[in-house]
């Protein structure tokens, strides 16, 4: 101890000490003074700013995404359903190793590649941090056990509740009632301002048909929430809540029942069916088939199934046969007869003798009647509008589309929605050609020459038009001329939807309402006219539909039709030398209505039945027509259509067995 | 009567068991300021940590269960007769080395930092807490013996008294806790007189050094505490997450605060380690400006009870011991405040007595027994006089 031997002055020491401490006390005060000006500084001169950034931290205003109103047919019966379902998702933030997850899960769950691969895209997009990213849609009981059990080795791994739009009927519905899915930036952009706000909580939108057609019925009002979420961003409490209000739930005039049968009548066949009710314009059916399953489009189709639906080039599962043009052949050919009588250039007396082919006055050049090349040659022989309807001579409408002009018939046909969409609520169904001298050189650069409508007057060249349309043009023939547009939309909860009156559109008034009757029965007999002892004087149709069912209790009347799909050279005698693929094969058509004829009752359902490369009109198209109209107005109405009194035959009831040598030549007509 | 006597008194066997009972009641020496200002910041840091931890029963137990046996410790220690704890220091001090040795050794890591021993039959415990009233101990023991003020190489050896502990919690990745041990060395040399020229020049020494520091030595998350303290918005995620959420929860606090357990910011768990390092956001969000100046004040208050009692020590190592553990003190809570309101930059150091912890409290208590028996001592030795 070295300092053992020093003076020490302990009284100088101390009063080192005590100065030394009056030191530190001064500066322990001056710094505890600045601690209080900065609390003071952070807590009054402040405290708004961070009072305001502290809410701004905890409260989020959150969207509550309304239910979406549910879609049901004319009986009541569910095409469109609300099914709860629980979604795989994940909080990537939450996730220790996601790669490991992934791996861990798929032992778990069916976690196909499309799934990851979606997944994967929607991490590199931009996100709000902490909200939950989709993995798998609609677990299965099974996988929503086996997620549950393992839940706690998952970090970040959760199941969300959804309510997810389905679809019954899966493809029998496919186009009509359309689809919902997820939407898109492009549908957000289209929106304005309070659409967009309505919009917050939706994440899907209708895409086709009445999904799309009726987003503003169907999507309802959005909801808010105020939450307070912690600094993990789970929601702690709701604070505040606007419930949000449910879309409309809507009825359609289609009948699911109906809409199968007209399915199932096409059997393997690419086509379409529309069927409308008459008295209404409802729409009871209208089919494209094949069809799809719309479910896949509601959770994100994958890219393999969507592929798989796109790059199927011949039957094109996702084009809409039902509201897309087809050249539509001899169906057109009551309309034209319609025309001719109300312009005065046909009348019931009226014939031709027609030699099988036309010629235009002066010209060397042939239109031959396909309906009757037959292996003996020559034509349909004398012939009126009547037989010209019912054996679908093409001669005589050669001649009689050659007297009235393009001009005339177009404005004519316009007035039954050819080249136009009499529709109230298909906006999407195309518009098909009805040609005319503007139309050509519009679109052609060309001047509308006379050739051009002698092949118009067949429903063939120029002019196209779609199943819908067909069906239209139909149901106005059985209304008379009366003008009910075409709707799909029956009621909104319960409540008629279209008002007639809000919709005038003007009646086809002609100069005389009988020639709608005599057009009517030449239709009837297309269907109904028997073999007689004149040689193949019976319908186009009968073989294929009266025939075929002895025990019919009703009529139909009925136009059948058969386009051409390649142009055939007016040389060529028979379209079968060019039939190289079945895709070259005729369309087969068929317009009709029934009961036709009833003394009590009125026409209760019109339809077009387009069968693609079906090749005749009458025997496949023909019966698909009939299995409808039988299902509707038998099975479905249940009408007693058996008529008491037979009333007075509209043709002659004098069969005949045919001579072998008919049957022949009957054996090689097309139609 | 004469305390001088108590060892007597207590042992007359003659005496009635109440009267014996209370003489011995009277004989403990036990400072009640003192002890009702620590009450009464342990109770703080109780409904802090309650509200803090939102409402977690088991954590506030264990430190209800730290308080009191801090408490036990503090009145153990201040039974200590003076003496003994003068010739203790240096052995307390070569323990102390022992154990900061051992904890490089199989020292276990917590919370980024090397400090915790888990010797068996204790419960685990951080050396490095206790050496922060261990160094002002040593030091005014070897000072105390010498005449003051100190010569240049009595500051030295001083000095190196408490750079190699300050030193061993450095490699423990403690950096906190080392500042503070090196501190208390610097605090006790104050006191004992060192120069103030030799202070000046040594700030200016640090204060050159410092950029030398934060270019050559200074890891990567020390630099972005220094980075976010100046600016905390370059990096509102990250590194000035922690600064930016905490001054939020103060200033949201306002005047009055938000009330006892609705501190949005501590109860969402916006505030970072509000348990343990920001604890005092969690008071001046919940209690508002008139809460943090009352912790403020009971603070003070201890802080100038602690001096009044270095103040009146009888002996320069006693002068030392005192205003050292109250210096040591300061600084711990001048530090956490000033970091936790973005004065300072984030400097890991608990609020005393109201953080989270258990070594650090029970440290704390043992600090306080010290001014205790301290103050005891003092008084003995003017009992006489007066």
């Amino acid at each position: 101890m070295t300092g053992r031997w020093q003076f020490r002055d302990h009284e100088a020491e101390r009063r080192l000490f005590n100065r030394r401490v009056m030191l530190a006390s001064s500066i322990i005060f001056l710094l505890l003074a600045t601690l209080v000006a900065k609390l003071v500084n952070l807590q009054v001169v402040q405290y708004e700013y961070f009072s305001a950034r502290s809410d701004g931290n905890r409260l989020h205003v959150q969207y509550v995404p309304p239910n979406r109103g549910l879609i049901y047919d004319r009986s009541g019966t569910l095409l469109a359903d609300n099914l709860p379902v629980y979604n795989l998702t994940i909080v990537p933030e939450e996730v220790i190793d996601l790669d490991a997850t992934l791996e861990y899960l798929s032992g778990l769950v069916d976690l196909s590649a499309g799934d990851i691969e979606t997944f994967e895209e929607q991490l590199r997009r931009s996100r709000v941090p902490y909200s939950s990213v989709p993995l798998r849609y609609v677990l299965t009981e099974e996988e929503k056990y086996r997620v549950a059990v393992n839940n706690h080795r998952m970090p970040g791994v959760s199941m969300e509740p959804q309510l997810m739009r389905h679809y019954p009927f899966d493809s029998l519905t496919a186009h009509s009632v359309g689809y919902v899915s997820h939407i898109n930036q492009q549908e957000l952009d289209a929106l304005d301002e309070t659409e967009f706000e309505n919009y917050g909580g939706t994440t899907h939108i209708g895409k086709t048909g009445v999904e799309r057609t009726y987003e503003h019925l169907l999507h309802g009002q959005v909801g808010y929430e105020t939450v307070e979420k912690n600094n993990r961003g789970r929601v702690m409490r709701v604070l505040e809540s606007t419930e949000a209000l449910a879309g409309n739930d809507i009825s359609l005039h289609l009948d699911h029942r109906l809409q199968m049968v007209a399915e199932e009548a096409l059997g393997d066949y690419r086509g379409a069916v529309v069927a409308i009710e008459p008295e209404t314009g409802g729409i009871l059916a209208m089919v494209s088939k094949p069809g799809f399953d719309p479910n896949l489009f509601v959770t994100g189709i994958s890219r393999k199934d969507y592929g798989a639906l796109v790059t199927d080039e011949v039957n094109t599962p996702l084009f809409d046969r039902s509201t897309n043009p087809y050249p539509p052949g001899s169906t057109i050919k009551p309309f034209l007869g319609l025309a001719g009588l109300h312009l005065g250039l046909v009348d019931y007396d009226y014939t031709i003798d027609d030699p099988g082919y036309f010629r235009l006055p002066g010209v060397s050049y042939r239109w031959n009647d396909y309906t009757m090349r037959t292996v003996i040659g020559g034509g349909h022989g004398v012939t009126d509008l009547r037989k010209a309807i019912y054996q679908s001579c093409d001669t005589f409408f050669y001649d009689l589309g050659n007297r009235l002009g393009i001009d005339a018939i177009y404005d004519f046909m316009s007035l039954f929605g050819f080249g136009g969409n009499l529709a109230l609520d298909i906006d999407y169904a195309r518009s098909g050609v009805l040609p005319s001298r503007d139309w050509k050189m519009e679109t052609r650069g060309e001047p509308w020459y006379p050739g051009d409508t002698i092949n118009s007057s067949i429903g063939q060249g120029y002019m196209w038009a779609t199943p819908l349309q067909l069906a239209t043009a139909a149901s106005l023939i059985a209304n008379e001329g009366r003008m009910v547009r075409p709707r799909i939309l029956q009621s909104v909860n319960g409540e008629p939807y279209f008002l007639e009156e809000e919709f005038p559109t003007a009646d086809v008034v002609l100069e005389d309402p009988d020639y709608w009757r005599y057009i009517g029965d030449a239709m009837t007999m297309v269907v109904h006219r028997p073999y007689s002892n004149v040689f193949r004087d019976y319908g186009t149709a009968f073989e294929a539909i009266a025939r075929a069912d002895p025990d019919m209790t009703y009529k139909i009347a009925g136009k059948t039709g058969t386009a051409q799909v390649v142009g055939i050279s007016q040389n060529i005698r028979s379209s079968a030398e060019i039939r190289v693929s079945e895709l070259n094969r005729d369309h087969a058509l068929f317009i009709a209505f029934a009961p036709a004829g009833h003394p009590q009752i009125e026409p209760r359902i019109a339809l077009a039945v387009f069968v693609e490369n079906g090749e005749h009109g009458s025997t496949v198209a023909g019966p698909v027509a009939k299995k409808i109209t039988d299902a509707w107005l038998l099975d479905i109405l249940q009408l007693d259509l058996t008529v008491e009194a037979e009333p007075e035959t509209v043709f002659p009831q004098e069969p005949a067995p045919p001579t072998p040598s008919e049957i022949a030549a009957v054996a090689a007509v097309n139609e | 009567m004469n305390s001088r006597d108590y060892a007597q008194v207590s042992a007359a066997p003659q005496a009635r068991p109440a009267a014996r009972g209370l003489r011995l009641l009277a004989s403990v020496k036990i400072d009640f300021s003192l002890l009702v200002l620590v009450l009464l910041l342990c109770c703080f840091g109780l409904a802090a940590l309650y509200s803090a931890s939102d409402g977690n029963g088991d954590l506030i137990r264990r430190q209800a269960l730290i308080v009191g046996l801090g408490v036990l410790a503090m009145l153990a220690v201040a039974q200590f007769d003076m003496r003994l704890i003068r010739r203790a220091a240096i052995y307390v001090y070569l323990g102390g080395l022992g154990l900061l040795g051992l904890v490089l050794v199989i020292g276990v890591e917590a919370n980024g930092a090397r400090s915790w021993l888990d010797l068996p039959g204790l419960p685990s415990f951080q050396p490095s807490e206790l050496m922060k009233f261990v160094v002002p101990g040593v030091l005014a023991w070897y000072l105390a013996d010498r005449p003051l003020p100190p010569r240049l190489w009595q500051v030295i050896v001083a000095g190196l008294l408490a750079a190699v502990p300050a030193a061993l919690i450095v490699m423990q990745n403690d950096m906190g806790t080392a500042m503070l041990v090196a501190m208390a060395g610097i605090f006790v040399l104050l006191l004992a007189g060192m120069s103030l020229k030799l202070v000046a020049f040594g700030g200016l020494l640090a204060l050159l050094a410092s950029p030398l520091w934060y270019v050559f030595v200074a890891l990567e998350h020390q630099k972005n505490r220094i980075l976010s303290f100046i600016n905390p918005y370059t990096d509102p995620a990250g590194a000035g997450y922690n600064i930016i959420q905490s001054q939020i929860a103060i200033g949201s606090g306002g005047v009055y605060g938000k009330g006892f357990g609705e501190g949005d910011q501590s109860r969402l768990d916006f505030i970072p380690e509000s348990n343990t390092d920001f604890i005092f956001a969690v008071i001046a969000e919940e209690f508002g400006l008139v809460g943090a100046l009352a912790l403020i004040t009971l603070y003070v208050l201890l802080l100038a009870r602690g001096l009044q009692v270095a103040i009146n020590a009888r002996n320069m190592f006693a002068r030392l011991l005192a205003g050292g553990i109250v210096l040591v003190v300061f600084f711990n809570v001048f530090v956490n405040v000033a970091m936790v309101i973005g004065l300072l930059p984030v400097i890991g150091l608990p609020l005393p007595l109201i953080s989270r912890g258990g070594t650090a409290i029970i440290a704390f208590f043992v600090g306080f027994g010290l001014l205790m028996s301290i103050d005891a001592h003092s008084r003995k030795s003017q009992m006489p006089r007066g």
